[in-house]
């Protein structure tokens, strides 16, 4: 099937980011919840200015005006076993 | 199939080994990439999308995107594209059934032609919902569980320094050597497993000046740790956390100077996922940095600054490759095998996309810094003075991210950020 | 900006779970003129961040058959709402490491199976059926209930936004109250930059910001907020069951409908704060007790770390009702991190109440004044996760 993939990670299209635009979804933190755009591996790397983009064209909102989603640790994905010998780490009570 | 075509000083290869992709033994080097190996071999598809089972193969070979995710022995979710081939690797697509190649699952893709709604798919009868979540439940997910448990946890080393920097391109370079010559001390971090950044792809810079520039940092006696991905910086514990092959990194430094340059990003078209479909610096990287022909036919498309030397490159490699605008479709079923473009069909088999790359900023963001969606620099760039300080006291950055400049720019900017930050201590 | 109307019959302060369950079941009970507001974009909040478990397992008799009742509508949502809310019903294998936490176990699943909840305590052995990567050495016993389930928060938000929105309740996001004035004779005024709207009655359901809500006409609450934090790894296939705690530690983990694992973990921390940024302590933390329960996951990588605020009181019971002292003004709040399982049959209750049906007993019970009523609190101790 044809179609336009702004998320890789997720499958998410530009037409699933239209279609939460339409449904009113218009902040970029509700069009991430909405779609699942920038939820998988990279995390919005390739996608989160695509996204911004594309929103800023579908709502009419000049791009200086948008902001990423927030920026969440930890930023490349990380396997737990990193850590488990951080001193900060609590032991079971 | 062997797609490689240098060989010799400018890209050192370790010996030859022999890895197994889905039962199928392949020829590759030690320590070069999966995701390269198996290019070189002729293999772009190397999994499937975890929605629509869509065919998936590299696109940044550069560690950030998720395109290229893979099973490499007992582990899932692996970039193949920061996986080094060691003998005798084992290697799967993932999501796919029964082979990557000839996935029956891929019927999702056309089963729902319009997009998948999956917030309101099949509401209307409680029987059939109940029957639609048994069988999303069964196919959800990406790789499979582990085979074993970890071999061991890693260590955690502690670093205190005065200037840290992150990225160790042209701005991390000329940052790191100006913070250490002003008499600081300081760490440069970098993700990839040699220094130089987009100065490796670049044509006319390329490996040997990489290194010079690397010499230079280390003369200045700058601290250098590669291989090192970021955590995040943690404001409420003030530590900047990476982690190493050797563990945890703990960094608490007094200057933060940010030179994450940019990742790059896809075009808008149809069908733009197809692989064969990679980004021109992941194209021009295949060629100078590991010495593979990226394809017979090339199609460089779009005309960000990327473009340029790409072209210059492909055509002192000898490889036919053309010039176009943003196409409106890829055409091919499993990988790409044509463009439309200007209304007229051309026919490709590697298609470099040349859009503008966007500022890596979400590291200077977990410090708060203030970002600004700039379409003519790619995306979110950092906002910075012309002493390269961001809005927050003592965070710096210099370079793509704050909206890409390109190699020489970016040198300049991080000799200035990085004596900024020193002569503020 | 499009303005705010200028008058309602109620104005609900917060578009979390709780404020649209209560606006929709309002609207479908044929209360007209209901007007919600937030400060943020709907799920901001606790709503938006929370693990999505929903669980019968609780230690009083009033919590489990609420509980009862929001599963029982949780099964129903996706067809009643049309938003899918990927219910699942893997169960809840709560773990005891020590002889007195296996005695609590044993005493709430007496009274849970007295209600009709069909929890069993189980051995370690046992536990092991149902998660077989279950590193169950120094685990004293377990219990399981297979009814209880996890779900995905955001689209339970959309789909009572959605459905109260078709029944003419008027939702406006991104709109701060800034102030509420108390009109002689009854009423309020509530100020936003949208413009004032003049409200009969007022519901404050704003979670962790209600004290905040409150003090605008004068009300102290004494409830407070304290940052938990969660995190999510990389998808995987189906292999995890029921939604996994250790009664000791507050340790939680179950699997997603996407196949993430999402879990978290009480850090010992509590003092108020409406800070939400992520701590390396609460990635180590888990990381180290998870791995010693499931050695399996130390090669599975996160994605991205999160915190959301927990709305806390002294009892561990949330704060409901009319306040006595401010005729008109509505509480719905201090859920204790477990408004979103609470929020479907709340949401009914509060409607029956604003609309002349009965008064549910919590609204005797749970009352802002029982805290200055001697003997008034009942605690629920079975607050994990």
């Amino acid at each position: 099937m044809t179609r336009v993939i702004i998320c890789r990670c997720e499958d998410v299209t530009l037409a699933d980011v239209e279609h939460a635009v339409a449904k009113g979804y218009r902040d970029i933190e509700e069009v991430k919840r909405y779609t699942g755009f920038g939820t998988g591996p990279c995390q919005g790397k390739e996608c989160v200015a695509l996204v911004a983009l594309a929103l800023a064209r579908a709502t009419g909102t000049p791009p200086a005006d948008i902001e990423p989603f927030t920026s969440r640790p930890p930023l490349t994905p990380t396997p737990l076993k990193f850590f488990v010998n951080d001193p900060s780490a609590e032991e079971e009570p | 199939m062997d797609r490689r075509i240098y060989s010799g000083a400018n890209v050192p290869r370790g010996p030859a080994i022999t890895i197994e992709h889905e039962g199928e033994s392949l020829r590759a080097y030690e320590g070069e990439p999966l995701a390269v190996a198996l290019h070189a071999a002729g293999v772009v598809v190397l999994g499937r999308s975890i929605k629509y089972h869509r065919p998936r193969g590299a696109f940044c070979l550069a560690g950030h995107c998720g395109a290229c995710l893979m099973r490499v022995g007992d582990v899932p979710n692996l970039r193949a594209c920061q996986l080094p081939c060691t003998d005798g690797l084992a290697t799967q697509g993932q999501n796919a059934f029964p082979t990557t190649d000839l996935d029956v699952l891929a019927a999702t893709d056309w089963l729902f032609p319009g997009g998948l709604d999956h917030h309101t798919l099949m509401t209307g009868s409680k029987v059939m919902n109940r029957v639609m979540q048994r069988v999303v439940r069964k196919l959800s997910g990406l790789g499979k569980l582990p085979a074993r448990p970890a071999e061991a946890f890693p260590a955690v080393v502690e670093r205190d320094v005065d200037v840290v920097v992150v990225g160790g391109g042209p701005a991390g370079l000329a940052a790191a050597r100006a913070a250490a010559e002003a008499g600081r001390r300081t760490l440069l971090l970098d993700e990839q497993d040699e220094l130089g950044g987009s100065l490796l792809d670049t044509p006319g810079l390329g490996r040997d000046e990489a290194a010079r520039r690397a010499r230079e940092v280390a003369a200045a006696g700058v601290d250098v740790s590669t291989q090192t991905t970021l955590v995040a910086f943690f404001p409420e514990e003030d530590v900047l956390a990476a982690v190493t092959p050797a563990g945890l990194l703990r960094v608490v430094a007094r200057r933060y100077v940010y030179a994450t340059g940019a990742h790059d990003v896809n075009a808008l078209f149809v069908d733009n996922d197809r692989p064969g479909i990679l980004a021109a610096r992941a194209v021009a990287r295949l060629l100078l940095r590991h010495g593979v022909a990226p394809g017979d036919a090339v199609a460089i498309a779009g005309d960000a600054p990327t473009a340029e030397p790409l072209a210059g490159a492909l055509a002192a490699a000898g490889i036919a490759f053309e010039r176009c605008a943003r196409p409106e479709r890829a055409r091919g079923r499993k990988q790409v095998e044509a463009l439309d473009v200007d209304g007229a069909r051309l026919a490709c088999d590697v298609v470099a996309v040349a859009e503008m790359p966007a500022p890596a900023s979400e590291a200077p963001r977990t410090h708060g810094v203030h970002v600004e969606l700039r379409p003519a620099g790619g995306g979110f760039a950092v906002v910075v003075d012309g002493n390269g300080r961001t809005s927050v006291p003592g965070v710096y950055a210099c370079g793509d991210v704050t909206g890409y400049v390109g190699p020489a720019a970016a040198a300049a900017q991080g000799a200035a950020a990085g004596a900024n930050a020193a002569r503020t201590l | 900006m499009t303005p705010i109307p200028e008058r309602a019959e109620l104005c609900v302060v917060g578009g979390g779970v709780i404020g649209l369950a209560v606006a929709y079941n309002c609207a479908r009970r044929g209360l007209r003129d209901v007007v919600v507001l937030d400060k943020s974009y709907l799920a901001a909040g606790a709503s938006g961040r929370n693990g999505g478990g929903v669980r019968q397992q609780w230690s009083t008799e009033l919590n489990v058959r609420l509980m009862r009742e929001s599963v029982a509508l949780c099964k129903d949502f996706a067809t009643e709402l049309g938003v899918n809310v990927w219910f699942r019903q893997g169960g809840y294998l709560f773990l005891s490491r020590f002889p007195r936490e296996t005695e609590r176990l044993e005493k709430n699943v007496r009274l849970q199976n007295r209600l009709g909840v069909p929890t069993e305590m189980l051995t370690p052995a046992e536990a092991r059926e149902i998660v077989p990567e279950l590193d169950a050495g120094g685990f004293h016993a377990a219990c399981y209930n297979s009814t209880d389930g996890v779900l995905f928060p955001w689209p339970f938000l959309w789909g009572y936004a959605q459905g109260a929105a078709k029944l003419g309740v008027q939702i406006f996001t991104h709109t701060a109250v800034d102030a509420i004035d108390v009109v002689d004779g009854g009423g309020f005024v509530v100020r936003t930059p949208r413009g004032a709207l003049r409200a009969r009655r007022v519901l404050n359901a704003s979670g962790a910001w209600s004290p905040e809500v409150a003090r605008l006409v004068g009300v102290h609450l004494p409830d407070y907020p304290i940052r938990h934090e969660i995190c999510s790894s990389e998808p995987l296939k189906p292999f995890l069951k029921p939604m996994v705690s250790v009664l000791g530690s507050g340790l939680y983990f179950s699997q997603s409908m996407r196949g993430e694992i999402v879990g978290g973990v009480t850090l010992r921390d509590h003092h108020p704060t409406l800070a939400m940024g992520s701590r390396l302590r609460f990635l180590a933390t888990y990381a180290r007790q998870v791995t010693r329960i499931m050695p399996i996951l130390g090669d599975i990588k996160i994605l991205r770390a999160w915190a959301g605020p927990y709305d806390i009181t002294e009892d561990g019971n949330p704060i409901v009702g009319e306040v006595e002292a401010r005729p008109g003004f509505f509480l719905c709040c201090g859920f204790m991190g477990h408004g979103f399982m609470m929020a479907p049959v709340i949401g009914r209750l509060y409607a029956e109440l604003l609309t002349g049906g009965p008064k549910h007993e919590i609204f005797e019970r749970w009352t802002l004044e029982r805290f200055s009523r001697p003997g008034g609190i009942e605690r629920e101790d079975f607050i994990i996760g």
